[in-house]
């Protein structure tokens, strides 16, 4: 022991995100899920990797933070190797079937159809594993623009962890045909490690940490998986000693700083315990939300290193 | 005075995820209990610190219970689980047990039912249709899952009824397989053809499926219509009020404007607009060079939030009009985490709505 030469390389999560093709942005609602997903994205561009952000979002907000038009449905390289797409899942889906059906009348009146519509906004699963094929298919080298990596700023509502498990949920209900043989396919995508990996935002707050647990768990169980690293998102910084003199007027601010900082270090305590893996916090920072944010936590991201064996 | 202006039989809490909506919706219900009103708190998924403060744990998952509390007026919460009451409901409305059996058994309700987008909204409705029926409450409560787009839950109602009366329903619920499990559509060959076609396109076996799952509900669609309908009037009715709560900062002011409008749109009667968690003003600038070393780098962030926090709150003021009500209430250092604290947060809640008509 202590003999071996200190031969691991320093990594980031940048350095790991670079070897994925699809890297699944997750967490509670109001951590700050899209600004780490276009910090991750940005990171990645910076790095040399050709990066797509993907949006889902039905009122399009991406764009303010990298200071660019927005994207209508079409995917724009809003600085050099970073892409910006904005999807309407309804209409991958609808796509999807157009392409997968074997008759193309067919194939329009089902699009046509109430039912269809009423069957698409309400089946869970389906959409999800539209938009997963529809990312497949871009990292796949049969779209254009060719990239290398896309960062998915995945919905807030309900857990993450079902947009993951959506296509492995379609391929046990329609086991036959184009769409069941989509969803396998699919499936096996998002199960591949090697290609696709899973980011968690949080709070160091304890509903958001407790929804980034149950994310964790979740994982685990359902997909054999763990994610690539957590993100503890706007923590705030280590409060002065005690005594420390502090200017008029503000004796209540720093009561709160200090107070806020305990809820920080327990719940982030609360999160090591359940995840021993890599975490990196990002303090809280006095910075409007924009570009000039999403860059200053890029910076963060690709200054950070994460535990691991340097590469796999 | 002020309390006049929430005193209502039916309080909604909307707003995006994040943002305190359970914590907020817990201290009205207490502070109308202590005003003597008897009321019932629903919501979806309090924080575990919350449910330590309310005391109630998985007992009061799908029915009410009682907090303990010294009152004039009973609290109750009820904490609301959409599978469990969907199960329920089926069990309840259908015929026999028989009946039941084939729904809860059927591998497309298992499959998707239990997650059909909407579902947890729409449960959260039927509940409040038993609820308002019961007449048991001077005051309900009720606080919404958190959603981003969280007003999927006040059109649920519109959804399931737009849904029950559109013909996909008539479509679904035509016999499409006979007693053998074969198709009903043409004869011979032809059916052959169909059957074949369909079966590689989805599958003929989930097909049928997903018409068996139709007709075994046929007999539930009537009841949940007609609930759906007096659900959709009740969050019409003036006697019922929304009070949206917003996260503070210029960059949620999107947000809250959204759904504002949408709220007024639909017909609904928007109360109070809560910007809640907003950082207070320090007597430092967080531009002044002055501030170094870890107190004043500190102190810098500390104000520059509150610097954050007051621009955007008078900048959606400006943008609202004056007509429209404004509460802003401090980020707190922490939820609260008994009774006591929760109740001092409805006090200030009031407290903090009065000074907004004195403005």
């Amino acid at each position: 022991m202590g003999t071996a030469p200190e031969r691991m390389t320093r990594v980031t999560l940048i350095d790991r995100l670079r070897e994925r093709q699809l890297v699944v942005v997750t967490g509670k609602g109001g951590v700050g899920k899209t600004v780490l997903s276009a910090a991750l994205a940005h990171g990645l561009a910076a790095a040399g990797a050709r990066a797509l952000l993907l949006e889902l979002d039905p009122r399009e907000s991406l764009h303010h933070l990298l200071d660019a038009p927005p994207s209508g449905g079409e995917v724009v390289e809003v600085r050099p190797r970073l892409f910006l797409h904005h999807l309407d899942p309804r209409i991958v889906l609808e796509g999807l079937v157009r392409e997968r059906l074997p008759v193309p009348m067919l194939a329009r009146k089902v699009v046509a159809s109430p039912l269809f519509r009423q069957f698409a906004d309400a089946a869970p699963g389906l959409k999800e594993m539209a938009v997963l094929g529809h990312a497949l298919r871009l990292v796949g080298g049969k779209a254009k623009p060719a990239v290398d990596v896309i960062v998915l700023d995945a919905p807030a509502t309900g857990h993450g962890v079902s947009l993951l498990a959506a296509p492995l949920l379609v391929a046990e209900v329609i086991v036959r045909g184009p769409v069941g043989d989509l969803a396998r396919e699919v499936a096996d995508f998002v199960a591949d490690p090697r290609r696709c990996g899973t980011v968690i935002g949080t709070l160091a707050e304890e509903l958001p940490v407790q929804e980034a647990v149950e994310l964790i768990g979740m994982l685990r169980s359902r997909l054999d998986r763990a994610p690539e690293a957590v993100i503890v998102n706007a923590v705030y910084p280590v409060p002065p000693r005690q005594g420390t003199k502090a200017p008029p007027g503000t004796a209540a601010a720093v009561t709160l700083w200090r107070r806020r900082r305990r809820v920080n270090e327990r719940e982030i305590a609360r999160l090591a315990k359940a995840w021993p893996g890599p975490r990196i916090e990002i303090p809280l920072l006095p910075i409007d939300r924009g570009p000039d944010l999403v860059a200053e936590i890029a910076a963060r991201l690709e200054a950070a290193p994460i535990p691991g064996q340097g590469r796999r | 005075m002020t309390r006049a202006v929430i005193d209502r039989p039916l309080l909604v809490v909307v707003g995006s995820g994040g943002v305190g909506k359970t914590t907020l919706a817990a201290a009205l219900g207490l502070s109308a209990a202590r005003a003597g009103k008897h009321t019932l708190v629903m919501t979806f998924d309090p924080s575990l610190r919350l449910k330590d403060a309310l005391g109630v744990g998985e007992g009061a998952r799908d029915r009410e219970v009682a907090v303990r509390v010294d009152t004039p007026g009973r609290l109750e919460v009820s904490l609301l689980d959409a599978r469990a009451a969907f199960d329920r409901l089926v069990v309840e409305y259908s015929p026999d047990a028989d009946a039941a059996r084939r729904i809860l058994d059927n591998r497309f309700y298992q499959h998707l039912a239990g997650g059909l987008a909407g579902i947890l909204e729409y449960m959260a409705v039927e509940r409040l249709f038993e609820v308002t029926a019961a007449r048991r409450y001077d005051r309900i409560v009720l606080d919404t899952p958190p959603t981003h787009q969280a007003l999927d839950f006040l059109e649920a109602p519109d959804r399931v009824v737009g849904f029950l009366e559109s013909g996909a329903l008539g479509i679904a619920l035509r016999p499409w397989f006979d007693e053998r499990g074969r198709l009903r559509a043409g004869v011979g060959p032809v059916r052959r053809g169909i059957e074949e076609l369909l079966d590689r396109v989805v599958g003929l076996d989930l097909l049928r499926e997903i018409a068996e799952f139709f007709q075994a509900f046929a007999p539930l669609y009537e009841g949940f219509r007609r609930r759906a309908a007096e659900v959709r009037k009740l969050l019409r009715a003036p006697e019922t009020l929304f009070l949206l709560v917003a996260g503070p900062g210029e960059e949620r002011i999107p947000d809250t404007l959204f759904f504002a409008r949408r709220l007024r749109e639909q017909g609904h009667h928007l109360g109070p607009i809560v910007v809640n968690q907003t950082h207070s003003l320090l007597p430092v600038d967080s531009a002044d060079p002055r501030l170094t070393g870890h107190m004043g780098e500190g102190l810098r962030l500390l104000a520059w939030l509150g610097e954050r926090d007051a621009r955007g709150l008078v900048e959606l003021r400006g943008l609202l009009g004056r007509d429209q009500r404004l509460v802003d209430l401090p980020f707190l250092a922490e939820p609260p985490t008994d009774l006591r604290s929760l109740e001092a947060l409805g006090r200030q809640f009031h407290e903090r709505l009065a000074a907004s008509a004195a403005g």
